[in-house]
């Protein structure tokens, strides 16, 4: 009788009217699908097939989800809307049919990591016990791309491991990894002395990733380090002095790294060298410019002329698609996603769910940042990928694994406050 | 837990603000910019896309340049000039980078058109026309200027109406011709042909500066027209000299015949009894230094010395020489705001933008940039410039039947004597019913400035013949 009661409190708790989100987000998935699959002569088979996939997913994923915890649905519905933002783009621009598929079987899998991520952050009580060991784990897949066979350059950047066409990338997948870690070794307001191995700890993800020059990720596990540790200890010295060794750091790197060097003239002046190394960010300018307030038109944009427009421009390509207006409605889902995750973050029991659901917030906001600012030419370019929209599967997993955690927490924080509830009246009632 | 809360509140409260502040300036960039980048040279998408441009017509309208019905881009059909007009009008690969086909293509094109414009466009399957735009550029005009441009030189030719401040001609030499590049051999291309002269060459403007020297001298004392000024030909001063045209000693002389005679030596003293301040100052209000933003085009900035090392700087800066520089079209606008009673216009081509339905979107509207000078400073300026075309350097540059005033300049280009100096002639008609302003400047062209004066003394002619 009470374990009924208790469920049914914590349904109504999470139960947030989402319906009219969920039918706009499965209308928008339909129609744009629709809309590729017959604009021209021949019907695109895979687009009419995705048009029907896609709402059907998301529908499916929400209920069973939904079903299964109290989770917040409204940040699951908006998880499930960017991603298939993310399928609906690539549909339209990419030259192949491959890629958008490959995005799409990406995405199953992300939705199996969400659903193995708020599974494993409700079991995980033993963390305090674990976390060091996660840590070592973190580093060493961190390191993986040395091993021989394995280890694998792209872009410059040696950060990926793989066999033949199955490749992916550490630094994504350690990214939610990391924040449990820290989370663990912040929670219940260590003194600074405690605090030193978990930041030794991300000193030592971040050099790996320096070396490795996967420069946006350092930017990121960084920042998210020296956020996180504010929240835990109000330490404002030692977080300055943190910021201020990442400025220091900055410099240096600028000064020695030539990569970074190119990256900030571009960004100073990328119609410097319109055709070659200010390619990408021009070309990236003039679609969004062409875009205009309204955008080109789903399929009627030329995107395909930034180079990398699948992946670190996919920004700069929506934009040019569906206009300033829509991009700027892409960003406010970022941010109501952050928002409802603060509010996770405020609710949570421990401060260990506290600063898991903060640092995975943050992370997100400060990666849709980075790549978007980069896009617009507010800052210089950093290689990352724009969460969830991308293409990539080591991203989008991860980031689904990472939502999934988030959610998990989110369904704690319901039945715990289903349970005061009932507790409430049980004493009312005596 | 309540101390987390607050930080993280305050975390949180930091990354919404910063993203307000991204999508802000996200908006805010591509609301002012958006256009402009759009209608970069390196958008291939206006190459291909199906949008029709629109019409350049001069002021009279005729056609400049016009999309024909299959599609391709026609200019002016006689090849003279279609040479003549090749920056202002510019060419669809771009290359003139600042003409109107690049800088106006936004608007040729018709990009910012409105959603339920494109809706229409795509349910009835028709090619989106673009915007025509007329200039003030007088066609005729500006082909007779560059037709009596000294051959085989190089330079430009800026008329403009200094009570509109619309431009009527903006010759520049070398040109070319826009099929060239659309055929993809820009073998016969000379070099710096896509160079506009009159809005991307900075000069030194030479004699033609004393204009501002004297204006401010006026302005600051106008008693100093009537002190006496004494010329050795030779002026020795600590750590450098100033010498007159060929050496001659223009004795002891009132301010006017120094500058009729264009005198190097009393215009040093002036600039040195003025001093860089003040001397600035009146550079400044002209618009050097300044961050010309007009909008119709792009013109580069004119620069005068911010600070200067020692006093030779600034006895040369005084006669036009070091650091100066400046744009034909900046020249224009100058001998203009003498000319319209010390009230600089601010200088317009676009004279209006016509959309595919026939409604007009922008008038081009004249409004006052600035007024620089005093009435009184600007008509005493006029007189000398006055009676430096009736009986100073620049006779050569009269109008039978009408007041024309003037300076002429020749500006140094190189430290030793090796390289011919670049002739100038400014003016402008004194007349309100032909309120017209000329600069012409032929690089190497000589000392004396014979040529320029011609040119201008005829372009200013044709400019009454044809636009009135």
């Amino acid at each position: 009788m009470s374990r009924q009661r208790t469920d049914a409190m914590k349904r109504a708790l999470m139960r947030s009217n989402t319906r009219l989100l969920l039918t706009a987000v499965m209308l928008f998935q339909f129609a744009a699908m629709a809309l590729i699959a017959f604009q021209s002569g021949t019907v695109n088979r895979q687009a009419l097939i995705l048009a029907v996939a896609l709402p059907t997913v998301t529908a499916l994923t929400a209920g069973i989800m939904g079903r299964i915890w109290p989770v917040d649905r409204a940040i699951l519905i908006m998880v499930l809307f960017l991603c298939s933002l993310g399928i609906v783009t690539l549909s339209d621009i990419a030259r192949s049919d491959v890629t958008p598929r490959t995005q799409a079987i990406y995405a199953l899998a992300g939705i199996f990591a969400m659903f193995v991520g708020a599974a494993f952050i409700r079991r995980f009580t033993g963390w305090q016990k674990y976390y060091r060991a996660l840590m070592v784990l973190c580093v060493m897949a961190l390191l993986s791309p040395y091993l021989p066979v394995v280890g694998i350059v792209k872009h410059g950047a040696r950060n990926w491991v793989g066999f033949k066409s199955l490749s992916v990338q550490p630094s994504e997948f350690m990214k939610p990894v990391m924040i449990l870690c820290l989370a663990a070794g912040f929670a219940n307001r260590p003194r600074f002395v405690q605090c030193i191995p978990t930041l030794a700890f991300a000193a030592v993800c971040c050099a790996v990733l320096l070396v490795q020059r996967d420069l946006g990720a350092v930017l990121l596990y960084f920042l998210t380090t020296v956020l996180m540790y504010y929240a835990a200890t109000s330490n404002a010295f030692i977080t300055l002095s943190g910021l201020g060794m990442g400025a220091g750091a900055a410099v240096v790197a600028y000064r020695l790294i030539p990569l970074v060097q190119t990256r900030v003239a571009l960004w100073k002046n990328p119609w410097s060298d319109p055709t070659d190394k200010g390619l990408q960010l021009v070309q990236a300018l003039i679609a969004i410019g062409s875009g205009g307030l309204f955008g080109m038109g789903l399929g009627l944009g030329r995107p395909r002329s930034i180079p990398l427009y699948y992946s670190d421009f996919i920004f700069a390509a929506i934009t040019e698609e569906f206009g300033l207006i829509f991009a700027i409605g892409v960003l406010t889902v970022y941010v109501l996603i952050i928002m409802r995750g603060l509010i996770v973050a405020f609710n949570a029991r421990t401060s260990f769910h506290s600063l898991s659901s903060l640092g995975l917030v943050v992370i997100l906001g400060l990666q849709t940042m980075l790549i978007v600012g980069g896009n617009t030419k507010l800052i210089p370019l950093t290689g990352v990928t724009l969460p969830l929209v991308c293409y990539g599967g080591s991203s989008l997993v991860s980031t689904f694994f990472s939502m999934g955690v988030l959610l998990g927490i989110s369904s704690m924080n319901a039945e715990d406050e289903a349970r005061d509830i009932e507790r409430i009246e049980m004493r009312e009632e005596i | 837990m309540k101390e987390l809360r607050r930080n993280m509140r305050l975390i949180g409260a930091l990354v919404v603000v910063m993203f307000i502040a991204l999508a802000g300036w996200f908006a805010m960039t591509v609301y002012t910019q958006g256009a402009i980048w759009a209608s970069d040279a390196h958008n291939t998408r206006l190459a291909a896309s199906n949008t029709l441009r629109g019409d350049i017509t001069d002021r009279h309208g005729n056609l400049l340049a016009t999309t024909a019905s299959d599609g391709s881009r026609q200019y002016t059909q006689n090849e003279q000039a279609r040479r003549a007009l090749s920056q202002t009008v510019g060419d669809i690969a771009g290359m003139s980078g600042v003409g109107v086909e690049t800088f106006h293509s936004s608007e040729l094109m018709d990009i910012s058109t409105s959603l339920l414009d494109r809706l229409s466009e795509l349910f009835h399957g028709a090619d989106h026309m673009g915007s025509s735009i007329q200039i003030t550029v007088d066609g005729r005009l500006q082909a007779a200027i560059a037709g009596r441009f000294p051959a085989g030189y190089k330079g430009a030719v800026c008329v403009m109406n200094y009570r509109t401040g619309e431009i009527l001609a903006m010759v520049s030499k070398p040109d070319y011709d826009p099929y060239d590049i659309m055929s993809r051999s820009d073998a016969q291309v000379e070099d710096t042909a896509f160079l506009n002269r009159c809005l991307q060459g900075l000069y030194t403007p030479g004699s033609v500066f004393k204009i501002v020297t004297l204006a401010s001298a006026v302005t600051a004392d106008p008693n100093v027209i009537t002190q006496p000024f004494t010329c050795a030909g030779v002026w020795e001063y600590q750590g450098g000299r100033v010498v007159c045209a060929g050496g001659n000693a223009h004795g002891d002389v009132d301010l006017k015949t120094a500058f009729k005679k264009s005198c190097n030596v009393i215009f040093g003293k002036l600039a040195y009894q003025l001093g860089l301040e003040r001397l600035r100052a009146t550079a400044e209000a002209f618009g050097f230094n300044e961050n010309f933003k007009f909008g119709d085009f792009v013109v580069y900035n004119s620069s005068f010395p911010k600070d200067v090392g020692g006093m030779s700087e600034l006895v040369w800066a005084g006669i036009g020489q070091g650091q100066v520089l400046v744009t034909p079209l900046h020249m224009a606008m100058i001998a203009g705001t003498i000319a319209n009673r010390g009230v600089m216009m601010k200088p317009m081509l676009i004279g209006k933008v016509v959309n595919s339905l026939g409604v007009n979107t922008a008038v081009g509207q004249s409004a006052v940039y600035r007024q620089v000078l005093s009435e009184a400073v600007a008509g005493k300026i006029a007189e000398y410039m006055y009676e430096t075309v009736q009986s100073g350097t620049a006779t050569r540059a009269r109008v039978q039947g009408y007041a024309v005033c003037g300076k002429t300049g020749s500006a140094e280009v190189s430290d030793d004597k090796t390289v011919e100096t670049n002739a100038w002639f400014t003016g402008f008609i004194y007349d309100d019913a032909h309120p017209y302003a000329i600069a012409v400047v032929i690089e190497g062209g000589g000392a004396g400035a014979r040529m320029p004066s011609q040119l201008a003394s005829e372009a200013l002619e044709w400019t009454i013949k044809y636009v009135g």
